[in-house]
């Protein structure tokens, strides 16, 4: 679209250029009318696979509105079509919620550094409950293997294999930290992702342009982007969804850990931490005095990853 | 094409006309005028156009395919194009070295010529913004940036604060140069009060806007290569260098092609203004470079990656050599007397800065604020080949727009086009 | 001068006016809070002697009482009773055979200064064992072969093993209380569902409790620039 503002005339008009203007005003006019149309065809030519990107995403879809803005009317449609396009293009039934806070919550999750052993458990868990696309083996937690003796992530490892946990490592396992001051939320120019009364940083994948200023700003890596569209064999597809968070993304748009908030929302334990076999990762409500969080908080050491930037994670690890 | 009417029978102009029917009739005119040329116009034109269709055809295969088709990861998650964005700010800055001069300081002859730095920010504001377009995952969405339609999440989005300053500096350089070339097609004296409100903003506003994109990088806590309140001015004084050096370019090349030979003084005041600038840039790299190497630690692991490899990855390595061996280069050359003449040196020099910055300010500075990660892992970055052509498209796009603009400037100040008399063509 | 000294009181005024409110504020939850968090505590404190009496009559898990009413359990997994060893010998039908502890414990003495398999010649040669210093009959009861034995020398049912496991172990027994050892399952918002959770011996073998190793299965290709087979991350 950007380029359809072509100067009307191109060619290798040879046999015109010695004559003056005035002199054939008329045929000279008709060559650049001639031009201009062999280039705005070479130009539709040009862009046609735009036509192919055109057809996966319908009218109803460029039209809506922010998730903010849809009335529960319209968040109903945008469901229903929603389903129907998980129906047609992945051949499954899906059920896509809305769910919405509870009412004084605030979702804080921690995880036991001296316990945790890199197994990896907790990123093969998210990537299947989550829907991440299979070729690229996404998932929203990254494990670092660290060397005993430092903190300093320079000197960490993501791409360890093998036996775990080796004698002089620990294993760090990043994810969104749903910090309460997120610069991902601050960069967004389109107010297509915010913080929810949970603390909970969502993103609407309809909205979103995918300009990903966010991935730039996020310092936890916690943010990706759907470089293609995901592709799941159907039999895998995890259909119990919500709208904010596991649905099947559209291309070339932004997603995060919501920590689980399809399973949180209705009071279950978020998947990464049903996954772990070391039960290093606790989740709860930190306003609720009795929570698991609250005695670890108040009772354990407790490191907060990079403090030092101000993002004020609601994402804390501890130690035995 | 009706507008060979209006060119047979402009001489009817009467000049208590109202504007609501000359100015579309001058611009019917002067886009007529900027489709005739000689042979050679028309075979850079096609070229132009062809390169622009590719980069187009990219773009539109990247739109359809996702943008796997580019070489960008969540890691490396801006590249090539965020690059020539940020690039292409400093060229649209550095137009305003020659409307300092020429209104600030009044000089005459910078004041014959200052157009062509204004053209040339028009330009490169259209290049900037294709370069953000073809960065978008979903540019069919880019209405939701609309105000009013979509959301605009000013003022806390810094990229709101560009998408405003980019197109304002755009629009009051649209303003400005119409103003000016209308006023001399119907052979009036512009009106101080209709365009030096104008182009004292936008001497102004030319600041903003690379100040604004360096707000972009340097905001961001968690990029510590970037997190440095060096970054703005480094901008600055780069885009002061590249700016001019390309308008010396563009003046040269009108010079040889349209005839109109600007006077000596614009290019000697344009090159005094890269001397110093330049050498400001290069302390402000050095300064930069002080502080991350002597003081080490996680933060100078972006630029040990950069300017000496890490852990066994290099591939920015020879890049940033070059752009530095190219730029001490240029700044040598440009100190030569002769980079004072119409020569050779000069326009070496010119070539030399522009690539060394654009290096610098592209694969050199936004590449590796994403190298290491956040978790400090590396993930290295080469553009592909639909990055490439895209990126190409876009400065073909950019080199049309510039043609016909200097194109129509060249016509009416030689007084081809005029409302007065009868075009004369050739 | 009177129009600035009316300002002044009245912003005097105005900020202890504020203060009070803020202190009202700051308090009132405060207090509520710690209220509802000694209640809680005392709940807490009465379980125990409430779970053992429950024990009983359950099969397979032990319930915490939900601490009121329209909250779900937690439901802490426990062993279904005491061990089977599986013989090592099949009868002339080719079948193999469970026999309870007692089977052979109630006719042979014990040897109370057995440490480690090493020194025993007939039965549960080749038992790894590595915890501590413990003798075998710090946990076995030499009474009670069915049962257990606290460090008191009384008798624990294999099914109340945690009672066993924190007489030592007290500081992951409290983390286990909390949620911070152990691991769960089910919701974390007990009004809206239960929740499970191990019990020691499903993650620590209590001869060899030291966590197993384990082997990294599934790895994130997401840096899809790069050849897979080769692991070029720095360290």
């Amino acid at each position: 679209m950007t380029t359809t503002n072509d100067p009307p005339a191109k060619g290798q008009d040879g046999r015109d250029r010695s004559l003056p203007v005035i002199a054939n005003p008329s045929r000279r006019t008709a060559v650049k009318g001639a031009f201009a149309t062999l280039g705005a065809a070479a130009f539709v030519a040009a862009v046609s696979p735009l036509r192919q990107a055109a057809q996966r995403s319908s009218a109803a879809e460029f039209m809506q509105s922010h998730y903010k803005r849809l009335t529960d009317e319209e968040k109903r449609q945008v469901i229903e079509r929603l389903e129907a396009e998980a129906k047609e293009n992945h051949g499954v039934e899906v059920e896509i919620a809305d769910d919405r806070p509870i009412p004084g919550t605030k979702f804080v999750y921690a995880i036991n550094l001296s316990v945790c052993n890199g197994n990896g458990k907790c990123v093969e868990a998210c990537h299947k409950e989550n829907n991440h696309d299979r070729s690229t083996g996404q998932s929203y937690i990254r494990v670092l293997e660290m060397p005993k003796g430092t903190m300093d992530m320079e000197q960490g490892n993501t791409t360890y294999s093998g036996v775990v946990p080796k004698d002089d490592k620990f294993y760090l396992p990043v994810q969104c930290q749903q910090c309460d001051e997120p610069p991902c939320v601050d960069v967004c120019p389109v107010k297509a992702t915010w913080k929810e009364e949970d603390g909970i940083v969502v993103v609407d994948y309809n909205w979103c342009i995918g300009c990903r200023y966010c991935e730039a700003a996020c310092p936890y890596h916690a943010r990706r982007f759907n470089w293609k569209q995901a592709e799941i064999p159907a039999e895998e597809i995890n259909p119990d969804q919500s709208y904010l968070s596991n649905r099947i993304r559209p291309v070339g748009v932004v997603e995060k850990c919501t920590y689980c908030l399809h399973r949180t929302r209705r009071g279950k334990l978020p998947a990464c931490l049903e996954a772990c076999p070391t039960g290093a990762r606790v989740f709860g409500n930190i306003l609720d005095p009795d929570s698991n969080i609250r005695w670890i908080l108040e009772n354990k050491r407790v490191y907060i990853l990079k403090e030092e930037l101000g993002t004020k994670p609601a994402f804390f690890y501890y130690f035995d | 094409m009706s507008s060979t009417t209006a060119i047979l029978t402009s001489d009817d102009h009467r000049s208590d006309e109202s504007h609501l029917l000359s100015y579309p009739r001058f611009l019917k005119r002067i886009l007529y005028l900027a489709t005739e040329g000689s042979f050679g116009f028309y075979a850079w034109m096609t070229a132009l156009t062809a390169v622009t269709l590719v980069g187009a055809n990219a773009w539109a295969n990247q739109v359809a395919g996702g943008m796997i088709g580019t070489n960008m990861t969540d890691h490396v998650s801006w590249g090539l194009y965020i690059a020539n964005f940020t690039f292409c700010v400093g060229l649209a800055a550095g137009g305003v070295m020659m409307v300092i001069p020429a209104y600030l300081y009044d000089d005459e002859d910078m004041h014959k010529v200052v157009i062509v730095g204004e053209t040339v920010a028009i330009a490169a504001i259209v290049m900037c913004t294709l370069s953000v377009i073809v960065d978008l995952g979903r540019p069919d969405r880019f209405w939701h940036m609309i105000p009013g339609l979509g959301e605009f999440n000013w003022p806390m989005s810094m990229l709101t604060w560009d998408v405003i300053v980019l197109n304002g500096y755009l629009l009051i350089n649209l303003h400005v140069v119409g103003y000016l070339l209308y006023m001399r097609y119907l052979g009036r004296k512009p009106d101080p009060k209709w365009y030096i409100p104008f182009v004292f903003l936008s001497i102004f506003w030319a600041i903003s806007i690379h100040t604004v994109t360096a707000f972009l990088y340097c905001g961001l806590g968690g990029r510590p290569f970037w997190n440095t309140a060096l970054l703005a001015p480094r901008f600055l004084a780069s885009a002061f260098v590249s700016g001019p050096a390309f308008i010396i370019l563009v003046m040269r090349v009108m010079r040889l092609t349209t005839g109109y030979t600007a006077p000596v003084g614009p290019a000697r005041t344009l090159i005094q203004i890269i001397r110093v600038a330049m050498v400001v840039n290069l302390v402000m790299l050095a300064s930069e470079i002080f502080t991350l190497f002597y003081t080490g630690g996680g933060h100078a692991s972006a630029a040990n990656y950069l300017f000496f490899g890490a852990h066994g990855h290099n591939g920015l390595v020879p890049w940033i050599w070059s752009a530095i061996a190219l730029n001490l280069l240029g700044t040598f050359l440009f100190f030569l007397p002769s980079a004072m003449e119409r020569s050779t040196v000069r326009i070496v020099a010119c070539l030399c800065c522009i690539v060394g910055i654009w290096i610098e300010k592209g694969m050199g500075l936004i590449i590796p604020g994403f190298i290491p990660s956040t978790l400090h892992e590396i993930v290295e970055y080469t553009p592909s080949l639909i990055e490439w052509k895209v990126t190409l498209g876009i400065w073909a796009f950019g080199m049309l727009i510039l043609t016909v603009l200097i194109k129509l400037v060249t016509s009416v100040f030689t007084g081809q086009v005029s409302s007065k008399e009868p075009t004369a063509m050739s | 001068m009177t129009r600035i000294s009316s300002l002044l009181s009245a912003g005097v005024v105005c900020t202890a006016a504020l203060m009070v409110v803020v202190c009202w504020d700051g308090t009132s939850p405060r207090d509520n809070q710690r209220r509802e968090r000694d209640a809680v505590a005392q709940s807490i404190s009465t379980e125990p002697s409430a779970a053992p009496a429950q024990a009983s009559s359950e099969t397979e898990r032990k319930s915490k009482a939900p601490s009121e009413p329209g909250r779900h359990a937690v439901v802490v997994r426990r062993p279904a009773g005491p061990p089977l060893i599986e013989l090592a010998a099949t009868d002339p039908q080719g079948r193999s055979g469970q026999v309870a502890c007692s089977t052979c414990h109630s006719v042979r003495r014990p040897n109370l200064a057995n440490r480690t398999s090493d020194s025993l010649d007939e039965f549960h040669q080749g038992l790894t064992f590595n915890h501590g210093t413990l003798a075998c009959y710090a946990c076995h009861n030499p009474e009670q072969s069915d049962a257990l034995r606290l460090a008191d020398g009384s008798a624990v049912e294999y099914r109340d093993v945690m009672t066993l496991c924190s007489q030592c172990h007290a500081a992951q027994a409290t983390a286990f209380r909390h949620g911070a050892h152990g691991g769960m399952n089910g919701h974390w918002d007990l009004s809206r569902g239960p929740q499970t959770k191990n019990n020691c011996i499903d993650c620590h073998d209590p001869h060899e409790p030291s966590y197993p190793k384990m082997i990294v299965g599934f790895k994130p290709r997401d840096r899809f620039l790069k050849d897979e087979t080769k692991h070029d991350d720095h360290e």
